[in-house]
């Protein structure tokens, strides 16, 4: 995918949310586009089902307007984190330009968070992308639940994070962690810009 | 509590705001960075240096009868 067109003058970034399955990759879009400027709203397009689970995918397009010239739009995307949707989740990461991993930080989804993380691996693997050095960051969600239910962050990022990419305490519900973690991948990505393969579109 | 709802609404759409103002600063060092890069003038290329005699006969002796063997 393109991220910069000089002929058009747009600059486009796709990021997808990955995670296991409730883990709140939904819910920060949701917050995301909860605090739009009304003119800024487009459409959230978001196919669940009948438990409010998300089936396909989540999409959030983000058109931030004119900025330096260039027509600035971030393409924010969700994967459906249930195991039997793999095809989905290949398909939502084509042409992926950041990702943001979105763990569960209840001790019980540990091995989730490990099981999805390796297919998040293998799948990009799988679409050309070289896992070790793809825009990424990592997001410990659920921060607000008790203590006691959550595994302490030091121990979720050694067990995930073995990349060592920036990472975020997160209680998407409330918001919490939400625009941190996307101001750090916005940022990875756009950094990318000025590398010689990014030039052409 | 219809203040603080009123407050905490201010205080999200700042979020937005700071996002805003942060990645138009990101994305400004980016497009500078890139049009610098596109306006830079191509290196001069370098000509490869010759050996002053490049060209020249130095082999007189002979001469002849080499071209002669080379074009039968």
């Amino acid at each position: 995918m393109s991220v910069v067109n000089y002929g058009t003058r747009e600059i486009t970034c796709k990021i997808v949310y990955y995670g296991p399955g409730r883990s709140g990759k939904t819910t920060n879009l949701q917050h995301i586009y909860s605090q739009l400027p009304e003119e800024r709203k487009g459409k959230m397009v978001s196919l669940a089902t009948e438990t409010d689970r998300t089936l396909f995918f989540d999409f959030l397009p983000l058109d931030l307007g004119t900025i330096s010239g260039f027509a600035t739009r971030f393409q924010l995307y969700t994967v459906p984190g249930q195991v039997y949707y793999a095809a989905t989740r290949k398909l939502v990461l084509q042409g992926v330009d950041g990702v943001v991993f979105v763990a569960d930080s209840q001790s019980r989804q540990l091995a989730e968070n490990i099981e999805s993380l390796q297919d998040l691996h293998a799948n990009l693997a799988d679409e050309g992308f070289d896992p070790r050095t793809i825009p990424l960051a990592m997001q410990y969600n659920k921060r607000d639940l008790p203590a006691s239910e959550i595994s302490p962050i030091d121990e979720l990022d050694e067990t995930l994070n073995f990349r060592g990419v920036p990472y975020f305490a997160a209680n998407a519900i409330n918001g919490g962690g939400v625009f941190e973690t996307l101001r750090s991948i916005a940022s990875m990505v756009l950094s990318r810009l000025s590398a010689p393969a990014a030039k052409e579109s | 509590m219809a203040a603080n709802s009123k407050k905490s609404e201010e205080e999200d759409s700042g979020e937005f705001a700071d996002f805003m103002a942060d990645i138009s600063q990101e994305i400004a060092q980016r497009v500078e960075s890139l049009d610098a890069a596109t306006k830079a003038p191509p290196e001069p290329k370098k000509a490869t240096p010759l050996p002053r005699d490049a060209g020249l006969i130095l082999e007189w002796e002979n001469l002849p009868d080499r071209m002669i063997e080379e074009m039968r």
